[in-house]
């Protein structure tokens, strides 16, 4: 578990020659164990705040400390979910969950027996050598949450995960993601445009504003779990959420610098 | 008692394995329903030639009958020429091969990494692709002789084109989402390229060495009929300078053959290897 704390952290892209600005000033203090939610409309730079909390975007002002310390790069202490789960079609599940161990200390051993733990965490147990396949998008994504949490990390950062599911496996995830959180007790940051699924889970909801991409409010969520979605408490604060994304500037085009293979993997 | 508790599991297990059968059954049946129909054309070709050769419509010399060329097959066989000629002819196609998956190997995997190593060679490599094998063999034979290390010359620049594009489109097309996983967990070089670079590009490398294989057979044949003194393609020339078409025909049936040999093992190494991709078909 881990204190993470945002100080002015700016995000520009250059496109075309001009800046343009992703992120301006976002301070944030996350406390150990606390479940934050990150809502916003497309476009307000919530994705790219996760980029740079995991290290795959350097490029950026400000400075991001986890326990005081800067972070520089990726590292195992930080566990993400994507969008898409991002499993290897080519590795079955206890394969794709052991990728994120290639490189811990664990003997082999403890390898398995940690792999078989979160499998059975998130309700896989008896699919260990299915291949992604083989799998509906909702198991995917609960192996690709314990791909995530296998390290131990004391922060998973979760990017839209349940974005691309049915309603009803959507409605089962957030359960189980608020199960697992309490009974692992990690520091979670959860970024999604669902503010009920904001408000399920969190104990903070953190609005963003687009253009450049700032908070705008920050909503506490005090009610106790498992949280009750037609509970009048939970109905208003899920409004006064919604409220807050009420007037929008005029949009326009935001374009995403394409990185090339080389400059990702090796400097050559 | 024990009648009672170990009654239910085969009572249970019995139908399960009998739709299996069913299913395994169903499936070979249209297997070699579809084997069947692909045999529909070659015995209505070989039916009209039959009947070709018996009603004379084309001269015996010309079109020689297809018993005849059955028997020729058979004759070739026995005296050991055919064999001789087809393992010189196999020998040059797996140098040459060899050849090509070293150079197309190194040089697509140089340029789908590095987009600098793409400028500087890929115009270049192009420019020798487009010109075909046939171009290439006045000059080799100017270069190097007409001996083997032509024939294997002319067989490795004609698999080394697809292993080289296929390379290099395989490594291009490694979706980003996948090397950011790599980063996520911290992969050393090694790991880079043995968990997420090599698997994901192997479908690609596996269409590169079809093709490659497959030219690599065709050129085989196109420059032992130009130059040479031994081999499968020089005992066809030898059998039409002594008017014998029969033995052309023979070598034809031979080559094709083998060739349609080569590219099944390789169709049953991929389907084995790359199991995972059923999905996407």
């Amino acid at each position: 578990m881990s204190t993470l704390s945002l100080n002015h952290v700016g995000k520009q892209y250059s496109v075309k020659g001009e800046q343009l600005d992703v992120l301006d000033d976002i301070n944030l203090h996350i406390q150990p164990g606390e479940f934050v939610a990150i809502v916003g409309s497309s476009g307000c730079g919530k994705s790219t705040l996760l980029r740079l909390v995991i290290g795959l975007d350097d490029d950026y002002r400000g400075e991001i400390r986890i326990d005081g310390q800067k972070i520089s790069g990726t590292s195992l202490d930080r566990g993400i979910v994507f969008q898409e789960h991002r499993l290897f079609p080519w590795l079955t599940v206890e394969q794709n969950v052991g990728l994120a161990l290639e490189n811990s200390p664990l003997s082999q051993a403890e390898r398995r027996q940690t792999i078989a733990d979160h499998l059975d965490l998130v309700g896989l147990k008896g699919f260990e050598t299915a291949y992604p396949y083989q799998l509906s998008g909702g198991m995917s994504q609960r192996v690709a949450i314990a791909r995530g949490l296998v390290n131990r990390p004391g922060v998973l950062l979760l990017d839209e995960p349940f974005g691309a599911l049915d309603a009803l496996t959507r409605a089962n995830l957030q359960a189980e993601l608020r199960r697992i959180w309490q009974q692992e007790g990690i520091t979670m940051i959860l970024v999604t445009h669902d503010v009920e699924e904001a408000a399920f889970l969190a104990d903070r909801v953190i609005v963003l504003q687009p253009r450049p991409g700032r908070i705008k409010r920050i909503v506490p969520v005090t009610l106790p779990h498992p949280r009750n979605r037609a509970d009048p408490a939970f109905v208003a604060i899920k409004d006064d959420v919604l409220s807050e994304f009420g007037h929008e500037p005029k949009p326009q085009l935001l374009e995403p610098v394409a990185r090339p293979f080389g400059d990702y993997v090796f400097a050559w | 008692m024990s009648l009672t508790e170990t009654l239910p599991v085969p009572a249970l297990a019995a139908p399960a394995a009998a739709a299996r059968t069913a299913q395994l059954l169903a499936g070979l049946r249209s297997r070699i329903w579809r084997g069947a129909l692909a045999l529909i054309l070659p015995l209505a070709v070989l039916a009209l030639w039959h009947a070709a050769t018996l009603n004379g419509w084309v001269a015996q010399q010309i079109l020689p009958a297809p018993t005849l060329v059955w028997s020729t097959l058979f004759d070739l066989w026995d005296s050991g020429e055919l064999w001789t000629n087809l393992s010189i002819s196999l020998t040059r196609v797996a140098w040459g091969f060899s050849a090509a998956l070293v150079f197309g190997l190194a040089l697509g995997v140089a340029m789908g990494l590095s987009k600098t190593a793409e400028a500087y060679l890929y115009p270049s490599f192009k420019a020798i692709s487009e010109v075909p094998v046939l171009g290439w063999i006045p000059l080799l034979i100017m270069l190097v002789g007409i001996g083997e290390a032509m024939k294997i010359l002319v067989i490795a620049k004609a698999a080394a084109v697809p292993i080289t594009i296929n390379t290099q489109q395989g490594i291009r097309n490694i979706p980003q989402a996948y090397l950011e996983v790599a980063r996520v967990y911290r992969f050393n070089p090694r790991q880079l390229w043995l968990k997420v670079i090599f698997p994901s590009t192997l479908p690609s490398l596996f269409n590169g060495f079809r093709y490659g294989l497959t030219n690599a057979w065709l050129s085989l044949v196109t420059v032992e009929l130009l130059a040479s003194s031994e081999g499968i393609g020089y005992q066809m020339v030898w059998g039409r300078q002594l008017f014998q078409l029969d033995v052309v025909m023979a070598c034809m049936v031979v080559i094709g053959v083998v060739g349609l040999a080569i590219d099944l093992v390789l169709q049953v190494i991929e389907t084995r290897l790359l199991r995972w991709r059923r999905a996407a078909f």
